[in-house]
């Protein structure tokens, strides 16, 4: 105990709790099963358009389509600002793979080759 | 009293002395100013107190207690104003004022530090200096005894001599008129710092009155058409001056005639007046209609297990469209955003707006339209050879300048000539032709720029800042083609046959080069928050370039381009590839297999396809340019508006390439944009196009997402450039291009 005096060693160490981490909007979070794959799946459900004569009521459709699922998938964001992120991360080596391969699972199989 | 501590005692004691020791205006004389016994060598010393003590240690201190001293408006321009007219010939006088205008010129110097040479005592004085300096003007150019023309009168013998024959004594007063008059022009009034109610009197509208009162504006005239004969070194100071005239000067407004300054101003407040009435509307479209205590609150379900989420506010209620915004606004957290870099402060800014009053517009359209007739050609070429072969005096900002003012004299020259036309239109009837008397004015007047020596000297100007980043280089270099680019499209239409022959010549050169096509799309794609004048001018730019060669490549069906490979590696596999899959562009080289370092570096020819060359403007770089563009459609000009549009209407139906531009962002905006809130002007003129687009956008994507699911995913990115032919198409794309 005497050779500790002065060496700070009898303090009492605060432990401080770590910050909870703030969920991010990452590559992870976008593959997850809310995230992409959800997109896919409810899109041919959900999103039914008029057509002809309707564009705007169509476009308002869409955008309020993706608006709820971003606001599922990320509630922390704006739109606009979550549409930046994710459009950042489309440019990922993996997100760039993933996004051939649903290319190509709508493509004619006939042609694969 | 408490600025007593910022300066060291002594040297206040000396200046001050020396100050009061120059002379005053006495009560006796009913306020007229007397000299000193002395004044001539107080003004010396004065002037070396300046030299050795400021200048040599790189302090501020002695400008700073001359300022607080009141030197240059209790005594200076008191001493230049009593000297009489009929006194010119007198030796001592004229010397004194000659002193005088020694001493306002390092006075009024501009003060430009970057932030790398600022020492403390730079940051101590410079905003009281730059206070001062306004002051300055202010007296120098409301003065009633017009000092500007005094100063004139100490520089006339100098002037009036034969350039052989004057001293470099000569040379060097009359420098220093006209660097005194570059500073009193360039002098305004400093941002962020207050000003006491004085803005108007230091405006440019003021400068402009008082130099034409003062006859600067006819002493600029003769020195600038004079260059190259009695005038030399001159040039670039000339330059200067011009440049801060006439920057941020709106060359249309400048033109306009006082019945259509009238009327676009009346039109303008009336325009304005429906905006705002507009903007109230679309406001209380969605305003409460009743108390904001009312309380109303809904839910939206969801179709997941979190159900709902609440929002509160009656305007929800109307429409799911608002509930998501407000859902939306509500939102506490904003992506952190970077900082812009569009701070510059420095008086070199030219692209920000400035406004004349009339009788300044009337003055300064004479000038510039005196100036066109008669100095355009001699000033412009003598400073571009100076550039070219890189003389002493020209700094590294004066480029820029010159290149600056090429673009403004040839709007200013394109717009008196429209005027001009309009104006014998409405004289003669609509009916009758007009060629025979306006055969008058050639482009000769500003042939001076039109030439092959300019045209290298601004690609490799362009080509340069553009590589060292240096952006608002490379905006003046941009205005400056597009503005060549213009008035040869008007030359081509001239009704003289010789116009027409240059014109083609020229657009033979412009267009031939496959560099220049490559620039162009360089300072497109390399838009990175260069703030708004770097959008507006790279996309005026691209789009009058693509729509002439789009024209010129109609009218010359076999164009050709020179073209350079500059990749050994990709020659190299070009060569090993023609064996099996020739290419139409490479047969010409086939015969050249063996020597192909030497083919490397020769230039090829090759046929130019301008479909091919516009598809280069389709890549996302070029798209988010104009996407950032147009996300100011609040504040563009129906032309501007009008720009962008036709590029995305290139992009998705001329190019087919509508894929490309279906991303929610842009959707989001282009929806925004149409429907609100906030959105066009729906009774301005572009609206009625931009809802059609908009309108065929969407119908095209739809189609696409009922085509191709996979769509769903792809909209939220930008697209992978090999995929974007199969979404587009429906097919793999058949033939690999080799580039």
């Amino acid at each position: 105990r005497a050779n500790s005096v002065g060496l700070g060693i009898d303090e009492e160490i605060k432990v401080r709790k770590a910050r909870q981490p703030i969920a991010k909007l990452d590559e992870d979070r976008l593959l997850s099963q809310a995230g992409i794959p959800k997109l896919r799946r409810t899109a041919k459900e959900r999103l039914r358009f008029k057509g002809k004569g309707h564009e705007y009521s169509d476009a308002a459709r869409l955008l309020q389509f993706y608006q709820l699922w971003l606001d599922e998938l990320y509630p922390r964001a704006k739109f606009a600002d979550g549409l930046a992120m994710i459009e950042k991360l489309g440019h990922k080596k993996r997100l760039q793979t993933m996004r051939r391969e649903w290319i190509n699972e709508g493509k004619p199989h006939i042609n694969r080759n | 009293p408490k600025a007593y501590n910022t300066v060291d005692a002594e040297v206040r004691a000396y200046v001050y002395s020396l100050v009061s020791a120059l002379g005053g205006t006495g009560a006796d004389e009913d306020g007229k100013y007397l000299l000193g016994d002395d004044a001539l060598a107080c003004l010396k010393d004065i002037k070396k107190w300046l030299k050795l003590y400021d200048e040599k240690s790189n302090r501020l201190d002695v400008a700073r207690c001359l300022a607080e001293a009141n030197l240059v408006n209790g005594d200076l321009l008191e001493i230049l104003a009593a000297w009489p007219e009929e006194a010119t010939d007198d030796k001592l006088t004229s010397k004194i004022s000659l002193a005088c205008l020694e001493l306002l010129v390092p006075l009024t110097w501009p003060i430009e530090k970057s932030e790398m040479q600022m020492t403390i005592n730079h940051h101590r004085h410079v905003p009281y200096l730059q206070l001062a300096q306004t002051e300055y003007k202010r007296r120098i150019i409301q003065h009633d005894a017009l000092i500007l023309r005094t100063a004139l009168r100490i520089v006339l013998p100098s002037i009036a001599l034969p350039q052989e024959e004057r001293t470099s004594r000569d040379e060097g007063i009359i420098k220093l008129l006209l660097y005194f008059l570059r500073n009193v022009a360039m002098i305004s009034v400093p941002p962020n710092l207050p000003i006491e109610g004085s803005e108007g009197e230091v405006s440019r509208s003021a400068t402009v009155e008082a130099f034409h009162k003062q006859e600067v504006l006819a002493l600029l005239l003769t020195v600038a058409s004079n260059m190259g004969e009695d005038f030399n070194t001159q040039d670039t100071v000339i330059l200067e001056v011009l440049f801060h005239l006439l920057k941020g000067v709106d060359v249309e407004k400048l033109f306009m005639d006082k019945e259509q300054m009238a009327a676009s101003n009346s039109d303008e407040l009336k325009s304005l007046l429906k905006k705002e009435a507009n903007m109230h509307r679309s406001y209380a479209r969605n305003a409460p209609t009743r108390h904001n205590r009312f309380g109303t609150m809904i839910w939206v379900k969801r179709d997941n297990a979190r159900g709902m989420s609440a929002v509160s506010g009656q305007d929800v209620l109307t429409d799911t469209q608002h509930t998501l915004t407000k859902m939306d606004q509500s939102k506490k957290w904003d992506k952190p955003k970077q900082r812009s870099k569009d701070t510059d402060q420095s008086s070199d800014r030219f692209d920000l707006p400035i406004s004349l009053d009339s009788s300044a517009t009337d003055h300064l359209r004479c000038f510039v339209e005196e100036f066109l007739d008669s100095s355009f050609n001699p000033l412009f070429s003598h400073i571009r050879r100076a550039i070219e072969r890189e003389a002493d005096r020209v700094l590294e900002a004066h480029t820029q300048q010159f290149f600056y003012l090429v673009s403004w004299f040839l709007e200013a020259e394109r717009v008196r000539r429209r005027k001009k036309t309009e104006a014998l239109k409405k004289s003669r009837g609509p009916a009758s032709k007009l060629t025979t008397d306006f055969e008058a004015d050639s482009f000769a007047l500003i042939a001076s720029v039109l030439n092959q020596e300019t045209f290298i000297l601004l690609n490799r100007f362009m080509q340069d800042r553009l590589d060292m980043k240096s952006w608002r280089d490379v905006n003046a270099g941009t205005r400056a083609l597009t503005q060549i680019l213009l008035i040869v499209q008007e030359m081509a239409q001239s009704s003289l046959e010789e116009d027409q022959e240059i014109a083609e010549n020229i657009q033979n050169r412009i267009f031939y080069e496959e560099t220049t096509h490559d620039r162009i799309i360089a300072i497109l794609r390399g838009y990175k928050d260069q703030g708004f004048g770097y959008l507006d001018c790279s996309t005026e730019l691209a789009h009058v370039f693509l729509r002439m060669l789009e024209r010129y490549s109609r009218e010359n069906v076999d164009l050709q381009v020179r073209s350079r490979r500059r990749a050994r590696k990709s020659k190299k596999a070009a060569a090993r590839q023609r064996g099996d899959a020739a290419d139409g562009e490479d047969d010409e080289n086939a015969s050249e297999m063996e020597d192909v370092v030497e083919a490397e570096r020769v230039s090829r020819e090759r046929k130019f396809d301008f479909t091919r060359f516009s598809a280069r403007f389709m890549n996302q770089a070029c798209i988010d340019t104009f996407v950032a563009f147009t996300r100011y459609y609040k504040d563009l000009s129906s032309e501007q508006l009008k720009r962008a549009h036709r590029f995305f209407y290139r992009v998705a139906f001329k190019q087919e390439l509508s894929v490309m531009v279906f991303r929610l962002d842009i959707i989001a905006l282009f929806y925004r944009m149409i429907k609100g809130p906030q959105g066009l002007d729906t009774a301005g003129s572009t609206y009625r196009e931009w809802d059609e687009l908009v309108r065929q956008l969407v119908k095209r994507l739809v189609k696409k997402m009922e085509q191709r699911p996979e769509m769903v995913v792809e909209l939220l990115f930008s697209k992978i450039r090999s995929s974007v032919f199969y979404l587009e198409n429906g097919y793999e794309e058949q033939r690999v291009e080799k580039k």
